[in-house]
């Protein structure tokens, strides 16, 4: 088992990687109620072609499978759903997908034991029928209908649809009512044959916990599993290139909204280190404190200050700057101007400076929340990435850095303008 | 939990929750004055200008600035109705001093911070800045007419109106467009200095809080005056037997957004705790009625559950639907509440329900915002109980409590939110 300490946060994580392959870490937190426990694999929704390890035979899967499995999980063989048997416990289980993984987590204060026990159980044992398969069709199409009339989704898939020319990241993670109906259980078996692994699983605990005997407890609930090769994922070829500047959608909204994105590469050798200098340089071109965020604030052309985001996996990379304003193509050419100034006239040390202790201060506050800490520690090493090295890189992120990045990442002609106004 | 209350004047309460399990210390003002039609839009005004500025620090741009040095301590403000009560929100977070790289006392900073932005306004001539207070109107104008943005929130808004129409609750919190013509700096400065003056102030602390914090508070607060806090005690609500309303409007939506608002009439001492056992088993969580039969068994939903609101003893039920389905799932809903009047439901049913609620209990003081939600619900409702005795007395709730409950749940208004039809159907 190996323990890895950080001193700025005063936290710790133990890591014992099993026999099987699986990943098991423990976050303990003394004098917290509540234990969460997160179970994740390594597929999402980009996942939809691959070579299955234990017949060497490739498929192509319709859309919204992932997501589709994740729901499907819960059923058990003997007629139980354990969604309520876990909220029966008096426990709060839920699940999720996105485009890299799918991750199935309870928190608990009491039947903790009880819990973990259904969780491993349903995880590893799944149940598909024809009839319960074809049940979920609805459900679904009323969860993408949900997604539909929300002009924050649209917003924000139609950028990914501005970016990538190629990448299922433009595809709604849910898939699309049609490509649902194309699925039955045996696309549903392979894909849990292959992905749901240990080998390819990580777990995560956090809370009151001794980990030595956490971890006991977790091994002894894992069933035998033949080891299985590595899992041969094919994606498709994604240049380079935005696919188009610009898409405008109409919808029932008062203000219209917007989302600006800039297509990056993928696949960075130091992705920690870049993310926080991208997270600085957002904060200094359109953050609260800019310049150009007062002006536009001030001219009443923004409502209010913009979501800064970075999102990456090894097959995308994008900077997403959203929010509601009046007139979106003014906030596109104000940032795509303002970046020019700050290029030429290169990054004010003092904001730098100042930016930099604010991110500090946002990176020791995610250890609040024992739900942060899982679910960051679990997306992060599905990415190859310990999360406490957001801590331990920040003193390397120096303004000649992040002018360097500044000037490789923030580019007109990877600059895209997604925007959903009323009718 | 160690919490303490304590009055600093009249009207003006400090309570600290002193724990060491954050990287944060939490403060948050809290100003409380009635609801009301008149009053309701120019309150809300107010804490979007005095973000604009303070005396100390002009101007947005120098207020976060000086919050980024302080290692990002996030401030938030809000608007917030609770019963027949507007709140006016103010917090801000900090990092505790053992997470700092430096030696420094960042809380007492903080504090003085907050008070400078809330206390100490930048004022001239008795008004508010101008340009501040336009601006900051326009933006008022844009939430106000943002609510149709989100629609599941937009029909839960209509419900509410329908069903509390002409009496406080039903007013949209941020308030109406229609008044803000009205408004100008002298207007709302003078309303500014009417909640100051005689608003119910309370104000939390929630981390590794020095000793002597209610010393430095006082001094802090010396040019506040005490007051006579009018506000409305939240207590239960008198819901009479009504006719049931039905409200269908059109938007482009594509899928149909149903809520419907029902009325518990029971006002017993343990009805609070009856009614969040009822709603547990009838919507609350993954194994009630309305997710199992709505959901699961009739595939109509994907959202399909109700809360209970117990400022206003109501239950309202949430579900996206198909337009065509309105009429199945309705007479699925109610034929739910028929199940649960002749308490068709299991001792399972009950065991789950008030796991899961004394579970949501526990949890309280295990985030800071959360805690602090807790204790100030309490106290605009003069109700006094610490976590382990909520949980016993939801343990103690028995079947025929709930049965009883049931008979006395009535539907008040179902608002459907659907698609726009072309013709006469």
């Amino acid at each position: 088992m190996e323990i890895i300490e950080n001193s700025k946060v005063k936290e710790k994580v133990y890591v014992e990687k099993v026999e099987n392959g699986l990943t098991i870490m423990v976050i303990p937190k003394k004098n917290i109620q509540k234990k969460y426990v997160i179970f994740g694999t390594h597929f999402g929704s980009l996942d939809n072609e691959f070579v299955m390890p234990n017949n060497n035979e490739k498929i192509k899967i319709p859309d919204g499978v992932a997501h589709f499995l994740e729901h499907k999980m819960f059923e058990q063989e003997n007629g139980t759903n354990s969604l309520d048997t876990l909220s029966s416990l008096g426990v709060d289980a839920n699940a999720y997908t996105t485009n890299d993984h799918t991750a199935y987590l309870f928190e608990a204060t009491d039947n903790f034991y009880e819990a973990l026990d259904e969780l491993m159980d349903y995880v590893q044992h799944p149940y598909f029928t024809d009839e319960n398969v074809e049940k979920e069709k609805g459900i679904i199409a009323q969860e993408i209908r949900m997604y539909d009339d929300q002009p924050s989704w649209q917003v924000y898939m139609n950028a990914m649809q501005c970016m990538y020319n190629n990448s299922a990241i433009k595809i709604d993670i849910a898939g699309t009512v049609e490509s649902i109906n194309k699925i039955n259980k045996e696309v549903l078996y392979n894909c849990y044959n292959t992905f749901y692994h240990p080998s390819n699983m990580v777990m995560v605990l956090c809370g009151d916990f001794v980990p030595e005997e956490i971890i006991k407890e977790v091994k002894n609930r894992l069933i035998n599993k033949e080891l299985q090769g590595e899992i041969k994922r094919i994606y498709p070829e994604e240049p380079n290139e935005i696919k188009q500047k610009e898409i405008t959608v109409n919808m029932e909204v008062s203000n219209p909204l917007y989302v600006i994105g800039f297509k990056d590469i993928p696949k960075c050798k130091n992705i920690v280190k870049k993310h926080i200098a991208i997270k600085i340089l957002l904060d200094i071109i359109i953050g609260e404190s800019s310049k150009l965020f007062k002006d536009l604030y001030e001219k009443g052309d923004i409502l209010n200050a913009p979501d800064l985001d970075y999102e990456f996996s090894d097959e995308y990379a994008h900077i997403l700057i959203s929010g509601q304003a009046r007139e979106p193509k003014i906030i596109y050419n104000k940032i795509k101007e303002e970046i020019e100034n700050i290029k030429n006239e290169g990054i004010n040390k003092e904001d730098f400076e100042r930016i930099k202790k604010k991110i500090y201060g946002n990176y020791i506050t995610e250890y609040n929340s024992i739900s942060n800490i899982a679910r960051n520690f679990l997306a992060d090493y599905l990415k190859g990435i310990n999360e406490f090295d957001y801590i331990e890189e920040y003193p390397q992120v120096t303004l000649e850095y992040t002018t360097q990045i500044l000037k490789e990442v923030f580019n007109e002609e990877k600059m895209v303008l997604s925007v959903v106004k009323g009718k | 939990m160690n919490y303490k209350k304590q009055e600093i004047k009249k009207g003006i309460n400090l309570h600290t929750i002193k724990t060491d399990k954050f990287k944060t210390n939490l403060l948050a003002v809290f100003l409380t004055m009635p609801l009301t039609r008149e009053t309701v839009t120019i309150q809300s005004l107010i804490p979007a200008v005095l973000t604009r500025g303070s005396k100390n620090m002009k101007t947005a741009d120098e207020i976060s600035k000086s919050l980024e040095e302080m290692y990002g301590a996030d401030f938030d403000c809000g608007i917030d109705k609770m019963g027949d009560n507007q709140v006016l929100k103010f917090y801000l977070e900090v990092l505790d001093n053992n997470y700092l790289p430096e030696n420094k006392d960042l809380l007492n900073e903080a504090i003085d911070k907050l008070f400078d932005i809330i206390f100490n306004p930048l004022v001239d001539n008795d008004e508010f800045k101008e340009e501040y207070v336009n601006s900051e109107k326009e933006k008022l104008r844009q939430i106000i007419e943002g609510k149709i943005d989100n629609k599941a929130s937009y029909a839960y808004i209509r419900c509410l109106e329908e069903m509390y129409k002409d009496k406080p609750y039903g007013l949209y919190k941020y308030g109406y467009v229609e008044d803000l013509d009205d408004i100008d700096s002298k207007k709302l400065y003078k309303a500014y200095k009417d909640v100051i003056n005689n608003c119910k102030m309370d104000i939390f602390i929630s981390g590794q809080i020095p000793e002597d914090i209610n010393k430095s508070i006082e001094q802090k607060l010396q040019n506040i005056n005490e007051r006579e806090a009018k506000y409305i005690v939240n207590e239960k609500e008198e819901n009479k037997k009504q006719d049931e309303k039905i409200i269908k409007e059109e938007m482009d939506v594509a899928q149909g957004k149903l809520v419907m608002g029902l009325n518990v009439d029971v006002n017993t001492k343990e009805a609070r705790y009856v009614a969040l056992v009822y709603n547990a088993i009838f919507g609350g969580i993954p194994t009630s009625k309305l997710f199992q039969n709505v959901r699961e068994k009739a595939s109509l939903a994907y959202t399909a559950s109700s809360s209970y609101l117990r400022q206003k003893n109501n239950i309202f039920v949430k579900c996206g639907i198909e337009i065509e389905n309105y009429e199945k799932a309705v007479k699925i809903i109610k034929e739910q509440l028929e199940d649960m009047k002749k308490g068709n439901f299991t001792d399972e049913d009950i065991e789950s329900a008030k796991n899961n609620i004394i579970a949501v209990v526990k949890c309280i003081p295990d985030e800071q915002d959360t805690s602090i939600t807790y204790y100030f619900g309490q106290e605009l409702s003069k109700f006094k109980m610490e976590f382990d005795e909520y949980s016993e007395n939801i343990q103690k709730v028995t079947k025929q409590q709930i049965v009883d409950l049931a008979q006395n749940v009535y539907i008040d208004t179902i608002y459907f939110l659907k698609g726009v039809t072309n013709g006469d159907n």
